[in-house]
């Protein structure tokens, strides 16, 4: 047992750091109100600066789960400089970058997945549909014709969809999954307005529509059977919600720690006061725990640990409401302050929610956790 | 960072296991119902090497490493052992027991630890009165130097194994004008003139672990029963305090592993509305939110397991988070057990009322939430 970095973590961590000097921060601070065009601009220069230190490249694909702790010390850093960023880099190394790794073999694949890890290409991935009304026909539909696939299908809340140079779309065929791997300019395919969220303003998020897209074979995969494929992509969506999660309680906590010693009530710092100093208590024995948690399901996968999968579960249940429960006390403490608009108490106060309800919801982590636990008490 | 146990410690946790089901956990609840320390568990804990497993082997004991005792702990905890039990464990290894090895004499080692290892003797720690509690500076009980001698006059409250001890660590005020640089150890044994013990309290859980008053009325001592450095009180009660909030909180954790297995089974066999009630969704989602506290506890508790393991001598920060998370949120998976299991978690007969009452202690006992709070903030 080992609670202490290696040297490469560090190292790594370092190496990320320094991608964001003062001039690249202050880019970063008016990530909110960026048009698409503008979030196309900065996140492919932060892609190409990441590029090099070789965060691209880590813990990619199923091979490449050896990595994810490894990956994870730098993650957490990442997720506290920029929530946005995070999750949009995320989204192409992690997810795009994953699919292209572990279940696109072909060497145009091959390509692209080297531009992404070389910081070269946003990807983004469309598996989320829209609900259905009573009676409405689904749109979806795919087809194999000599030497490409015709398909048609509606996708929801595609991260990353109007900045994206890739897009790969998860399909059902005959109950199994297949990956299409699709250009946004390309016929048939149309993305969505940019839609407008409570948080993560900062990320480029849309609906995408495929209408009988025609793609060529070498940009088809699979089917793969709907357990792998789902499984793959909801263990690495849910340890990056996770990690956005602890890097979100990591930053809101030290900024509700600066103000509560630099703000004054009854002549002494409001830090003095113990129903202020306490929230930080609470707020950072929260922080710790989600933090271990996480690094312990990210060793469990870096392992291949039986209990892997349960406990990215626990990690992404528990880290996501911790972080809205000490959003929250941040708030409180910053009181006036926090919430206005911009503040970036308030805007972690709006985010924490995204990672409660993206990726694996709670309540549904919670059946499954408790799935797993009923199974092993037979 | 990597959160491997060796081999050699994830086998002696199952050993832990399977001699605490089968040679102790049967007579918990007879003992917990007539509040009465069981003598009988405690002599098998001794004879199992539990007692004194830190402890060097030429002084009885196992010669085993902080996380191993950690998960003996936890062990007990899993198999259904009572909190009263490993509570008095976890007062005479490590708050009374321990001092003794890290600042007694070579002497004080000989004539104590062996004992203690055992089983033979029991031990105590007596630093909270009924007026100091969390604030040690403001211990009243006083130790006036007389010839060969120490003097002390004051009392102890809430002190756990009081009145079964054989030897007691007091805590007591040496120079009473230096705050906490004057307060100084002591090791006091029973029989001695003006030490006795003066009341048992009754209490909601922990039951079969004796609480006591202890008073001192003139109580002399020898010169020689001094623990450690005078003035240094302060710093041996703080280092027992990471005991408190790693070894001592590790019985806690496997509780919600004993509760998680006693409701998961429960949950299959029950069953309402023509299916067993594993199928509701409210139900599951207690199961889900006990093993989630669990999992975000466990690596907690290790980590001051691993501090001490690796000789970082205070980790107050990491063993504060440790104790306000387990003391604060260990009180829903022990609420929602018992929500769980309905009529019969609210009955002595399935153990689940007894953890719901034992585990209330966490957050009061080893310092309370809101001083773990203020050391928090202090530290963060």
């Amino acid at each position: 047992m080992n609670f202490d970095w290696r040297a490469e973590d560090h190292e790594l961590k370092k190496r990320v750091l320094a991608v964001f000097d003062a001039e690249a921060l202050s880019a970063l601070g008016s990530l909110e109100d960026c048009d698409s065009g503008a979030l196309r601009h900065i996140t492919r220069r932060f892609l190409e600066r990441l590029g090099p230190t070789d965060y691209l490249r880590l813990g990619v694909g199923p091979e490449g789960s050896a990595q994810t702790l490894h990956l994870i010390a730098a993650q957490e850093e990442l997720a506290g400089i920029s929530r946005s960023l995070f999750i949009s880099i995320e989204v192409t190394a992690r997810l795009f970058g994953g699919l292209l790794k572990g279940f696109c073999n072909s060497s145009t694949a091959a390509e692209i997945a080297q531009s992404v890890a070389g910081g070269g290409t946003i990807g983004a991935v469309g598996v989320t549909e829209p609900p259905r009304v009573d009676g409405e026909e689904h749109a979806a539909a795919f087809s194999r014709v000599r030497d490409s696939v015709i398909a048609s299908a509606d996708k929801d809340f595609v991260t990353n969809a109007p900045i994206a140079d890739w897009i790969a779309v998860v399909l059902d065929e005959g109950g199994d999954k297949t990956i299409c791997l699709v250009r946004p300019t390309q016929e048939g395919v149309t993305v969505g307005p940019r839609m407008k969220t409570l948080g993560y303003r900062g990320l480029a998020v849309s609906s995408l529509t495929l209408r009988n897209v025609e793609v060529p074979q070498e940009l088809v995969f699979g089917p793969f059977p709907e357990s792998t494929l789902m499984d793959f992509l909801r263990q690495t969506e849910d340890l990056i919600l996770s990690a956005a999660s602890v890097g979100l309680m990591n930053t809101v906590i030290a900024k509700a720690k600066a103000h509560a010693q630099s703000h004054r009530r009854g002549g002494k710092p409001i830090f003095a006061h113990q129903e202020v100093r306490f929230k930080l208590a609470e707020m950072l024995t929260l922080y710790q725990s989600s933090q271990l948690l996480l690094f312990r399901a990210g060793w469990m996968i870096s392992t291949g640990k039986e209990e892997r999968k349960t406990l990215v579960r626990c990690a992404k249940v528990f880290a996501s409401e911790a972080a809205e429960k000490v959003a929250g006390m941040a708030m409180q403490i910053l009181s006036g302050h926090g919430y206005l608009s911009g503040n970036p108490i308030e805007q972690a106060y709006r985010d924490a929610k995204y990672s409660a309800i993206s990726g694996t919801t709670s309540e549904r982590a919670r059946m499954e956790i408790a799935d797993d636990v009923l199974a092993r008490y037979g | 960072m990597d959160f491997e146990l060796t081999p050699e410690q994830l086998l002696f946790k199952d050993q832990v296991l399977k001699f605490a089901k089968k040679e102790i956990a049967p007579r918990v609840q007879e003992h917990d119902l007539r509040e009465e320390f069981d003598w009988q568990s405690w002599k098998k804990l001794g004879e199992f090497g539990i007692l004194g497993l830190h402890f060097p082997e030429e002084l009885g004991g196992g010669g085993a490493d902080v996380m191993t005792s950690v998960l003996a702990a936890e062990a007990l905890g899993e198999a259904g052992v009572d909190g009263g039990l490993t509570l008095s464990y976890g007062a005479h290894t490590y708050l009374c027991a321990d001092t003794i090895f890290r600042h007694g004499t070579d002497e004080q080692r000989r004539m104590y630890i062996p004992k203690l290892a055992s089983g033979e003797w029991v031990g105590c720690m007596g630093l909270t009165e009924p007026g100091a509690g969390s604030d040690v500076a403001s211990l009243r009980t006083r130790a006036v130097r007389a010839g060969d001698y120490w003097v002390l006059n004051g009392s102890k409250m809430f002190i756990t194994n009081g009145a079964i001890a054989d030897v007691a660590v007091i805590y007591a005020k040496t120079d009473p004008s230096s705050g906490h640089a004057g307060i100084s150890a002591f090791v006091v044994e029973k029989g001695t003139p003006g030490f006795t013990v003066s009341r048992s309290l009754h209490k909601m859980g922990v039951r079969t672990s004796p609480t006591s008053e202890l008073v001192f009325q003139d109580c002399k001592i020898p010169a020689q029963n001094l623990l450690g450095i005078e003035g240094n009180g302060f710093m041996m009660a703080m280092q027992t305090v990471e005991w408190d909030r790693s070894a001592l909180l590790a019985p806690f954790l496997g509780a919600v592993s004993f509760l998680l297995e006693r409701c998961s089974r429960y949950a299959k066999q029950r069953e309402q509305f023509g299916r067993p009630i594993a199928y509701f969704q409210a139900v599951k989602h207690k199961l889900a939110d006990m093993k989630i506290f669990l999992e975000a506890a466990r690596s907690l508790v290790y980590r001051i397991a691993w501090c001490k393991d690796q000789g970082r001598p205070l980790n107050h920060l990491e063993a504060a988070v440790a104790k306000l998370f387990i003391g604060d949120w260990s009180l829903n998976p022990t609420n929602d057990a018992v929500s769980l299991m309905g009529g019969y978690g609210y009955c002595h007969e399935y153990d689940v009322e007894r953890v719901f009452r034992d585990s209330r202690l966490a957050p009061i006992g080893g310092g309370t939430s809101d001083v773990q709070k203020v050391l928090i903030s202090r530290l963060m």
